[in-house]
């Protein structure tokens, strides 16, 4: 769908359903956090003597190893600058044991820094066993289509076992549908280490545009391999807790590429890899909230590990967001190179539904690039968001080309949606001459 | 209190040296210095500073040793744990404006024992008299079910506390020995 508008005439359109949506969604959204009638509170406060202190802060044991919603986190926030609330106190375990379908949740009062204050540490006692469907990405381009996946994981003990079905137009050259089988150890005798083994399956395909630049020999001396049906992955891994929250995983990926004519022979891409992640989230006492979440990976295929293709990859991402009162402001960096040829599922893209928002990646790049840098604001007011792209790939020793684009849209978690944000959005690549706004939804992307 | 709960596995009752009952003008109360019900796993949630509530029942039995008369005075103790000050606080949850802080935790159980208290009018003055105290921890969903506006409801309490306590469900159950209503030291 591809609609050629006068700006205005778009903004408008957009805009008025956007602000009604706002208004709707407002209301659902947070009215739930509202406290309880008086009487009830203050017969609970009453109960528990520790309720003439003042809370001094709200943590959750094990953070790193749990995401909570916005909503929980703004919940726990609140209750930090007033008198403990027993009453919402326990309401908040049960609302954390639920998100996280933790068997139990308890809290535990703690000695502030000041003799009148304490602190609240929530504690989760994970079930023995669970199961659990979810949809980690779902979202829809009104110019490339629709993504989604559906994952079930199973968790007995210390095992999880996960089982995913996907059709990914969005973050790859190719379409790849397929599965993804998981196995995790989660703690290999200490809650510092866990070990993994993935195997996936998939069957790509690819817009006209990427053919036809594979088949003009367009980037030769950069692709590793060209269009493939089919790919497997096999891959073991290794997670360590270096210094909570930073985690080091490392592990190897063997990758087999069967060539779309079935007489060629496949190639394989055997990459030793490596990720550096730090993921912190801090919640303060004057009504702001702040996270940071950073990652280095590193993709390294050699000869050495029987790999066809050799390169090495390299991608970068930082993320920073403050919450203050109702107030967002996020900003995302991502950066990556490629030395080698390697193949077209590593190249980077941009022009997805997380950058460079508006613009048709094909237009852009039609087989992606070996260098890459995005960086991204947005701007939240309530469920309103507003936000601002820019970025470029390119291939080693051409020039890049810096694109923008603009885009308005309402993102919050709900319902059975919480963890993650549900997002409608209108975006504008910025270029002169016209504007094609390209609308855009999904969730926990 | 290990005595106790090896009696209570056995399916015995408690000792009868363990409750001694005492008139109080015209109310009945009973004294149990043996019984320490915070302690255990009450008292680690007491010490993470979440409020512990406690049911209590206490029937006497005229005649013979299970010929409960009249109604059983019963009672819902909130305590809660001073992180700070590491003093007890112990509220009566049907009439909220009664409560004690500051307290030591054998102080703590005193004072629920003596908030708990039977009229000594309509007691047979002629007939051999036994006291019955039952104590047990609130699990979780009856503290929503015997909850009223006012704070708690007396039937339902009543209710909870007829039904054999659970497995998981600290519980203390202690007798007194024979008395007569004449004979009870002021």
């Amino acid at each position: 769908m591809e609609i050629q508008l006068h700006p205005l005439v778009a903004m408008k359109l957009v805009l008025i359903p956007l602000l009604a949506a706002a208004v709707l969604f407002g209301q659902a959204v947070f009215g739930q956090g509202g406290q309880p009638a008086d009487d009830t509170q203050e017969q609970a406060t009453d109960l528990n003597v520790n309720s003439r202190y003042t809370v001094e802060s709200v943590d959750l044991s094990n953070q790193h190893h749990y995401r909570l919603s916005t909503s929980i986190l703004d919940e726990m926030h609140r209750l930090i600058g007033a008198r403990l609330n027993d009453d919402a106190v326990k309401r908040l375990a049960g609302k954390i044991r639920g998100e996280l379908r933790a068997h139990e949740v308890t809290f535990k009062l703690l000695r502030g820094g000041n003799p009148n204050s304490v602190k609240v540490l929530f504690e989760v006692e994970t079930a023995q066993s669970n199961f659990d469907l979810s949809i980690p990405k779902f979202a829809y381009n009104s110019r490339e289509g629709g993504t989604g996946v559906g994952q079930a994981t199973a968790r007995i003990g210390e095992n999880a076992f996960s089982f995913a079905g996907l059709s990914d137009g969005d973050s790859l050259v190719e379409r790849s549908t397929g599965i993804q089988a998981k196995y995790e150890r989660l703690s290999l005798g200490s809650d510092r280490v866990s070990m993994g083994f993935e195997f996936d399956a998939y069957h790509e395909q690819y817009a006209g545009g990427t053919l036809s630049a594979l088949a003009s020999g367009v980037d030769a001396s950069s692709l590793g391999a060209g269009a493939y049906r089919s790919r497997m992955n096999f891959e073991p891994s290794a997670t360590f807790v270096l210094a909570a929250p930073l985690t080091l995983t490392i592990g190897f990926s063997f990758e087999q590429l069967q060539p779309q004519l079935s007489a060629a022979p496949s190639e394989s891409a055997n990459a030793l890899i490596n990720t550096l992640r730090y993921h912190q989230r801090w919640i303060d006492s004057d009504d702001t909230n702040q996270e940071l979440d950073a990652g280095y990976n590193l993709r390294a295929a050699t000869r050495s590990l029987g790999s066809d293709l050799a390169y090495t990859r390299h991608a970068v991402n930082v993320r920073y967001a403050l919450m203050h009162d109702h107030q967002t402001i996020e900003f995302a960096l991502v950066a990556g190179l490629i030395f080698g040829r390697a193949p077209l599922f590593e190249r980077f893209v941009l022009g997805d539904d997380t950058t460079l928002r508006g613009w048709d990646k094909y237009d852009i790049d039609p087989l992606g690039g070996n260098r890459m840098v995005h960086g991204s604001v947005t701007y939240g007011y309530r469920i309103v968001r507003v936000f601002y792209d820019t970025g470029a790939v390119w291939d080693q020793g051409t020039t890049p080309e810096i694109r923008h684009s603009v885009g308005v849209g309402v993102s919050s978690g709900l319902g059975l949606f919480q963890k993650g944000a549900v997002l409608l959005a209108v975006a504008f690549p910025i270029r002169q001459g016209r504007a094609e706004p390209v609308f855009i939804a999904g969730m926990n992307f | 209190m290990q005595a106790l709960l090896c009696l209570e596995l056995l399916g015995l009752n408690a000792s009868s040296e363990d409750l001694f009952v005492r008139r109080f003008a015209d109310q009945i109360r009973v004294l149990a210095p043996r019984l320490h019900f915070l302690t255990g796993k009450s008292l680690e949630r007491l010490k993470d500073g979440a409020t512990v509530p406690f049911d209590f029942q206490l029937s006497i039995a005229a005649g013979f040793k299970n010929n409960f008369i009249g109604r059983p005075a019963v009672e819902r103790f909130t305590v809660s744990y001073d992180v700070w000050e590491e003093k007890f606080r112990v509220v009566r949850l049907r009439d909220i404006r009664k409560s004690a802080a500051g307290l030591s935790a054998v102080a703590a159980e005193s004072w629920c024992l003596e908030n708990l208290l039977v009229p000594a009018a309509g007691l047979p003055a002629d007939k051999e008299l036994w006291a019955r105290l039952d104590v047990r921890t609130v699990e979780p969903k009856e503290l929503v079910s015997a909850t009223a506006d006012s704070g708690i409801s007396i039937p339902a309490l009543i209710q909870l506390l007829s039904r054999p306590p659970r497995p998981q469900q600290d519980h203390w159950t202690l007798e007194s020995a024979a008395f007569h209503l004449a004979d009870l030291k002021q």
